[in-house]
């Protein structure tokens, strides 16, 4: 579903985030990119989503090498792609359903198609009672289901999460990630970049540990620190 | 369709939330597009005056009494024969000491003291149109020539060319400032499109997220520039209709200049200058739009985001 082949990502002035990186990641799998700060994994989401291009190595998403991929292609890349960030980057003058709904008429799907979508994913995210609701009447948590809401309403085979439980508490957390494991139960791909080890440790899933920039790691159950495996 | 309407709806609504900006836009082509278009009236009139006064008598030779200062009877017939005849003249009539009593008593009707005068004294009068007003300057000498019967000349044409060079510098400057005040309308929508897309760089930002096209993004903003062109050159060619009708109804009895101008050159240059105000708001809007959006074409540079 996703395959890096010796990625290699310099930013201007000469940071590294990347360091020949290749990753091979199977439909349905549910992976954690983890390691501390710098440690390349937002890069790494970024790379997938072609928010950034390689300097060199390719990036292969859903059978497409999106490194070669026109710049008037990538809207359509990230139709494929739902993505959770830690800020959850929702309108705050759009109500819930409306945040959601975005996604959709973006794509220009009938309204007729919208209403019920909507109804539904929102309901998978147990908001189904606050569609009228404003981002900020809602707590963090509602907020980042709101975000899964609206990456998920699309059935994107991938979905690419940077750090969605970093503004939560643990508990919300846990709701969050029982959420992803939820989607990912319907056979959508997740990867998911995280310093949270109890998560980790508790999902028991894919680990990909990286540090500055170069792969450490990779354990099909992992835990978040290799000692703990 | 309805991929449209919500364009349109976001347009509107992003409209209604940058009201201020997007007064200032309107405002900006309002004011420019006035300026021109008041311009362009001005030169409409001052070319309907010209017209007018060209029409008609361009030169009078006022003549001698026949029987007085040795100047013959039949001496008035004979000049205007011979004036009729001259290459440079359209046409001539007669106006003799009675038709001039009259036209004297029409022109100061109600002004007693003046009417109290002795008619005889009103010369007789040849009327000249002429084929060319430049030509003015030619029968007037030919005219002074007949010192006998010619007591004066008068001549309107020096004013008419007057009139006629100054609408000439007129329409270049207007033309000019046509030019200048509507790349000026262009630039401020730019500008207002490039301070609405910075307000909501995160809306964009997020339209990229799920996978909008670049073209998506920019019909909202496309819109928004057009309704603002649009709104700004209709306010300006209502507000110079408005201002050169009361204009022309305040000067209906005033003789010497016309300031009517036609309905349908308003209609006519009203038009043209909407589709102008569409066209700058558009072309304002994609240049605003093009330095953010050329980033998504691999060209332009990022919007600056406010999240981290």
């Amino acid at each position: 579903m996703i395959r890096l082949e010796h990625v290699t990502k310099v930013y201007e002035g000469g940071t590294v985030a990347a360091h020949d990186i290749s990753l091979d990641i199977q439909k349905g799998e549910f992976v954690f990119l983890v390691g501390p700060s710098g440690s390349g994994k937002s890069t790494l989401i970024r790379l997938m989503l072609r928010d950034e291009g390689v300097t060199r190595g390719k990036v292969w998403v859903a059978g497409k090498d999106i490194t070669t991929l026109p710049k008037w292609k990538i809207p359509y890349l990230r139709r494929s792609v739902g993505t959770v960030f830690q800020d959850y980057k929702l309108l705050p003058n759009k109500t819930v359903a409306e945040n959601v709904s975005f996604a959709l008429e973006v794509l220009g799907r009938p309204r007729s198609v919208i209403g019920p979508q909507v109804d539904q994913v929102l309901d998978l995210v147990g908001l189904a009672d606050m569609g009228g609701r404003y981002p900020k009447q809602l707590s963090g948590g509602e907020q980042q289901r709101v975000s899964v809401a609206r990456a998920f309403v699309n059935r994107p085979p991938i979905m690419l999460a940077d750090e969605p439980t970093g503004n939560l508490d643990p508990k919300t957390s846990v709701g969050i990630m029982k959420l992803l494991d939820r989607i990912n139960r319907t056979g959508t791909t997740i990867v998911m970049a995280t310093h949270d080890f109890a998560i980790v440790d508790a999902m028991q899933r894919r680990v990909v540990a990286l540090d500055k920039g170069v792969v450490i790691r990779d354990e099909h159950s992992g835990k978040y620190d290799q000692g703990q495996a | 369709m309805s991929r449209f309407f919500f364009l349109l709806r976001e347009a509107l609504v992003n409209l209604k939330r940058n009201f201020l900006v997007v007064a200032g836009a309107v405002l900006a082509v309002f004011i420019s597009l006035s300026l021109a278009f008041g311009a362009l009236v001005v030169n409409e009139i001052l070319r309907l005056n010209t017209l007018a006064w060209q029409e008609g008598v361009h030169v009078i030779a006022f003549l001698q009494d026949e029987g007085s200062n040795g100047v013959p009877p039949g001496a008035h017939q004979a000049l205007l024969g011979e004036v009729e005849s001259w290459e440079e003249v359209n046409g001539a009539f007669y106006v003799d000491k009675a038709q001039a009593w009259v036209e004297y008593q029409e022109i100061f009707a109600g002004q007693d003291e003046l009417l109290e005068i002795d008619p005889t004294i009103l010369p007789a009068s040849i009327r000249i149109e002429l084929v060319a007003i430049e030509l003015h300057q030619s029968v007037k000498f030919k005219l002074e020539q007949q010192q006998q019967v010619v007591r004066r000349v008068d001549t309107a044409a020096e004013q008419i060319e007057q009139l006629q060079n100054l609408s000439s510098v007129l329409n270049v400057l207007g033309i000019g400032m046509a030019v200048v005040l509507g790349v000026s309308a262009v630039v401020l929508i730019a500008n207002t499109i490039r301070l609405a897309i910075y307000a909501r760089r995160d809306e964009v930002e997020i339209m990229k997220l799920v996978g909008a096209s670049n073209w998506y993004i920019r019909i909202p903003f496309l819109l928004e520039g057009l309704i603002e062109g649009v709104v700004g050159a209709a306010l300006a060619v209502f507000t110079v209709w408005l201002g050169a009708s009361r204009l022309a109804e305040a000067s209906e009895g005033f003789a010497l200049f016309r300031l009517d101008v036609s309905n349908q050159f308003f209609f006519r240059w009203g038009l043209l200058f909407i589709i102008f105000g569409a066209a700058a708001g558009v072309i304002g809007s994609l240049l605003g739009l093009s330095r953010y959006l050329r980033e998504a074409d691999g060209t332009g540079e990022e919007i600056p985001t406010g999240a981290a």
